[in-house]
């Protein structure tokens, strides 16, 4: 059952803003709810109030806007999958919200509180980081946009403070040229929670070359992660076989997974170079498609 | 695998009107429209809320308990523990005689006297005015232990010097078969095939969990209303709460799945208390975590097969060795572990053979009921060997198979004759050759097919005595009522003994109305379990209905001055065979029945052959009233570079005898399928030192809807089935081929055998790495 809490129901961003800012430690900020209740229900989270963001337009749409496109925190997978602008310009966010729990979840659950619960195994942020985003934090104080990379901290720890709202998520509108792939594995094809996940993207260079990569991987680490050392092998050199599979490796070695009830380490370890050197193989291969 | 279905021998089934239609059922459109109220819907006015507290620790002493804080909490209308109870055990054992004498202190506790054997075993009930009173009560329960070394597996619990929960060697059960000569069997063999088995807990998993509700009524009468598989618990339950059993009454709600979760007693000695404590209504509901840790489990078994068999396929010995987990408590270890004994070698011919098979006792959650009752663990490793010896002598599999099925008029392994056709040639060609050309491998990923051939019962064990009861009554407007306690699962029990009333006496479905589940007011039928309903209370609700036929066909022809057997029901009316102008009103010809003080209404009894016990030094002589046949064919790809394995195509072919309601029964088949495939490829309920770590339906993944393609189903219907117009049992049938057939598809596709299920990647992985055969 759920412990007694305060529900707040603000009218606006800034409504919200002062409640966090005024009951600062013992709010937390709720939108879909599909985290925080389990938490809640299993006495993982003990907060005083919950601030409810889900009816702040502020919060919601998917825009483009000086070369990125932004999406509102409180933009439901749903609304993702829904929306053209991430179909054609965030393919592999869009692919990660069709493997995204269960249509339920997907109608409530929001991209904010998805990156916000910062589980290593959250579905929307190996492409997000795979695009390159960033997030808005937003308080009384002001706003200050972080990379997601330097966003998450540690298992569910961000640099979120508790007075912070995570009003959005921004990335650059990807180079025509940019090629990206998504793969979730889990133990079951649907409403699974992942056992190890990855998203690329490969920008080629005019020769062929790999003229710059992000590959980011999912539930091998305490937070989803790039592996820097696979991208920087790969920037500069021929998109072949042999180097493709060297970055997968690279990768891999990168990664820092645990076992748990899903996968072992060592399965983690060697599965990620095999789904990010199939992801890598098929992003040299084929150009992306820019609309579907 | 290049098979092409055997041709049927030619059966002639007389042709019905209602029956081997496919109806909509008379309970599909109020669940469709959410109108059915299930246990957990009923909110009587002036209810306390139930909660149990459960031990924590896989075995132990309870040193210090101390509910006198969770007493004291305003709101709070009592706490019960042992102490408070007329009678601390739960009688466990199935009603009848069962052949075995129970072990002494194997039945399970109500609430836990002084020492705890499983994690989640109840120790104390609370019930309050809202329902977080009754957690907070929960929270102020105190609790100290002296914990006992515990022991989890069966293998170590049978050892000298393993921690005893069942002295003196924690073996709760044990059967065996004898039958012809072993060693001479063995001697004869050009080779001899040996592999080892195991199978792992499987969860129910159904969509409701287990729920109810209780009070006293102005009779004194304790009511639980409640989801259940069997109504009849209520005389156990009086006992547990000293009551008459004609004080106790059960109200079952139609059931949200069963699948033998259910068949144990769950929330309802607990409701009973509570009412009976407090004299207020009580509900008691478990949030999805607590069934899990509450209800039994499918028993985790190694099976052992040691075969002989000549180079030209002929089986000339067997010899199986089988434990299972029975977990803290007996509960119905011992049937399954029959079933399991009984089914042991197939459905094949071996007349030199040995069974010995042993239930054990550990601190891991109990086991009990699941679909199948310890038959389908069976066959996964009977199915498996005869892949492996087919492999072994180098012959094809369904040729070595072939060469070794039984047949009607043979005695199985247990000496019963098979007295109904045993089509396993026509379903398993069917079955398998349904799935075409096997697809091409391609990149990382290999394909195989595979199929998994078996025999099951239905229908309770012989020696029980088994019977149910049907009251079948026409009204003056020609309307029928049916009243029979059977527990509708949502595998279409009540609406088949509709369908079947409906072509006896020419009434249509939707005239047609029934009450049922309730032990105090519908004839008492039986348990919905072992695939009996169908069979038991089809053929009561026949004899009943046919005894109201006879009446008005007599009065009929009186009124035509035609013979009785002139004369048919059909579309609410009477009528002359043939001649269908000379014809009456249903309600009419009910009428002159009526005035001529002709009975309208019947009570029938319908009773399985009831039969002596087996020889308990050869497990020989009757166990089952008859047998269903079948078979599962199924193709995977497996990528081996990340050891997922896809179901690609699935295909299942049994003989059911006759399809009372065709649509039922491939509900029946496909949901059978998709629990067996999911035990075969994902279920993992993760029990380590007696605690299960897959709690909860976010870790304990059953299959979706994404997860498999349809499988296609093949009914065949030999009419020779005991059950009303020849039917067989299919319920628990479904499930039992279809995990045999993905792991010796995976096999096939691999060219090497996992010998545990669930077939998990990173044991695919590990499979490969032993051989050397991944790729990449």
């Amino acid at each position: 059952m759920l412990p007694e809490f305060d529900f707040l129901t603000p009218n606006s961003l800034a409504e919200a803003l002062a409640w966090l800012a005024q009951r600062a430690g013992d709010a937390a900020p709720v939108a879909g709810g599909t985290n925080i209740v389990p938490d809640l229900r299993s006495g993982r989270h003990a907060p005083k109030a919950l601030v409810d963001l889900s009816r702040l337009a502020e919060l919601k749409g998917i825009r483009r806007e000086d070369g990125y496109v932004v999406a509102g925190g409180g933009v439901t997978i749903a609304e993702l999958l829904g929306s053209p602008l991430v179909r054609s310009s965030a393919r592999p966010l869009f692919e990660a919200a069709r493997l995204f729990a269960n249509p339920l979840i997907r109608n409530r659950a929001t991209l904010a509180g998805n990156l916000a619960d910062a589980s290593p195994a959250a579905d929307s942020a190996p492409p997000l980081l795979a695009l390159d985003a960033e997030v808005e934090l937003v308080s009384q104080a002001g706003t200050r946009r972080v990379s997601l990379v330097e966003f998450f901290t540690g298992v569910r720890r961000t640099v979120r403070r508790t007075d912070e709202i995570l009003a959005a998520v921004r990335w650059p509108v990807p180079e025509p040229e940019a090629a990206f792939g998504y793969t979730k594995l889990g133990l079951r094809r649907a409403d699974a929670i992942s056992v190890v996940s990855a998203a690329v993207c490969l920008v080629p260079a005019p020769d062929g070359a790999c003229s710059r990569a992000r590959i980011a991987l999912g539930s091998v680490a305490p937070v989803p992660m790039r592996a820097r050392a696979a991208e920087a092998f790969l920037t500069g050199r021929p998109l072949s076989a042999e180097t493709i599979a060297e970055a997968a490796r690279m990768a891999a070695g990168e990664a820092s997974p645990i076992s748990d009830l899903r996968a072992t380490s060592g399965y983690r370890k060697r599965v990620a170079e095999v789904i990010v050197r199939r992801l890598l193989a098929e992003a040299a291969r084929t150009p992306q498609p820019q609309e579907s | 695998m290049k098979i092409t279905a055997k041709p049927l021998p030619s059966v002639e089934l007389p042709e019905l009107r209602q029956v081997g239609k496919p109806l909509r059922r008379v309970d599909a459109l109020s669940k469709t429209v959410g109108a059915t109220l299930y246990a957990g819907d009923y909110y009587p006015t002036n209810l306390l809320y139930g909660k149990v507290f459960r031990s924590t620790i896989p075995h132990g002493k309870i040193r210090r308990l101390d509910v006198s804080q969770a007493r004291a909490l305003e709101g709070v209308a009592c706490v019960l523990t042992a102490g408070d109870l007329p009678r601390a055990v739960l009688v466990t054992d199935m009603p009848g005689q069962t052949g075995q004498k129970r072990r002494s202190g194997s039945d399970a506790q109500v609430l836990a006297t002084d020492t705890v054997r499983f994690i989640g075993e109840p120790i104390a009930l609370v019930a309050a005015e809202t329902e977080a009173l009754a957690e907070q009560a929960l929270r102020l329960i105190e609790i100290e232990y002296d914990p006992l070394p515990a022991v989890f597996d069966p293998l170590e619990a049978m050892q000298p010097g393993a921690p005893q929960i069942y002295p003196p060697d924690n073996v709760v059960a044990r059967w065996r078969i004898r039958k012809g000569d072993v060693a001479a069997g063995m001697a004869a063999a050009d080779v001899i095939v040996e592999n080892t088995f195991s199978v792992p807990y499987q969860e129910h998993a159904y969509l409701e969990p287990e729920a109810g509700v209780s009070w006293v009524d102005e009779r004194g009468v304790i009511n639980i209303r409640v989801c259940t598989q069997v109504v009849e618990h209520f005389r156990s339950i009086s006992l547990a709460l000293g009551v008459p059993q004609n004080k106790l009454r059960i109200q079952g709600t139609m059931v949200g799945g069963g699948f033998g979760g259910k068949e144990d007693i769950t929330v309802e000695i607990f409701l009973g208390l509570l009412a009976k404590a407090t004299g207020r209504p009580v509900r008691l509901a478990f949030s999805r975590e607590e069934s899990i840790l509450a209800h039994s489990k499918r028993h985790p078994y190694v099976i052992t097969h040691r075969t002989g068999v000549t180079r030209d396929g002929h089986i000339t010995a067997a010899e199986v060795k089988v434990i299972s987990n029975s977990g803290a408590y007996v509960y119905l270890s011992p049937y399954v572990l029959l079933y399991s004994t009984g089914m042991a070698v197939g459905p094949y011919r071996v007349e030199n053979v040995s069974v010995s098979s042993a239930s054990v006792a550990t601190n891991n959650p109990f086991t009990s009921a699941f679909r199948g009752f310890g038959a389908p663990q069976v066959c996964v490793a009977y199915e498996q060997q005869m892949d492996e010896i087919a492999r072994a002598i180098g012959m094809d599999p369904y040729e070595l198979r072939r060469r070794n099925f039984i047949h009607k008029g043979d005695l199985t392994i247990h000496g019963q004759e098979l007295t109904s056709a045993a089509w396993l040639e026509e379903t398993t060609t069917r079955a398998v050759a349904a799935l075409g050309d096997p697809t091409p491998d391609w990149g990382s990923f290999k394909v195989g097919q595979g199929f998994a051939s078996y025999m099951q019962s239905y229908g309770r064990i012989t020696w029980l005595h088994d019977t149910s009861q049907a009251w079948v009554g026409l009204e003056m407007d020609g309307t029928a009522t049916i009243r029979a306690g059977v527990p509708d699962l949502g595998a279409g029990q009540i609406s088949a003994l509709a369908q079947i009333v409906s072509e006896v006496l020419g009434v249509a479905m939707k005239d047609i109305t029934i009450y049922h589940t309730d032990s105090a007011v519908t004839p008492l039928s039986g348990t919905s379990t072992a695939t009996r309903q169908l069979y038991m209370s089809g053929n009561a609700t026949l004899q009943a209905a046919t005894a109201i036929r006879k009446n008005l066909l007599e009065r009929a022809s009186r009124y035509f001055e035609e013979l009785p057997e002139a004369i048919d029901l059909a579309d609410a009316r009477a009528f002359v065979k043939g001649h269908p102008e000379q014809s009456l009103r249903l309600a009419e010809l009910v009428a002159m029945c009526a005035s001529e003080g002709l009975p309208l209404a019947n009570l029938a009894m319908f009773k399985a052959p009831f039969t002596g016990p087996i020889d308990p030094e050869t497990g020989q002589g009757q166990i089952w009233p008859d047998f269903t046949f079948g078979a599962q064919a199924v193709e995977v790809a497996v990528d081996t570079e990340t050891g997922e394995i896809l179901l690609l195509k699935s295909a299942a072919c049994h003989d059911v005898g006759r399809a009372i309601n065709p649509a039922a029964v491939e509900g029946q088949i496909q949901g059978g399928s998709s629990q067996g495939l999911g035990y075969a490829l994902m279920e993992d309920l993760a029990v380590e030192q007696g605690r299960i770590k897959a709690g909860s339906l976010s870790e304990y993944l059953i299959p979706t809807a994404c997860d498999f393609p349809e499988t296609q189903v093949i009914i065949l219907e030999s009419g020779t089935g005991v059950g009303p117009f020849g039917a067989k049992g299919i319920g628990e049938p479904s499930f039992t081929p279809a995990p045999g057939a993905v792991a010796n598809a995976v096999a096939n596709a691999l060219g090497v055998r996992i010998h545990e299920l669930p077939l998990t990647p990173d044991r695919v992985l590990a499979a490969l790495d032993k051989t050397g055969k991944r790729s990449g």
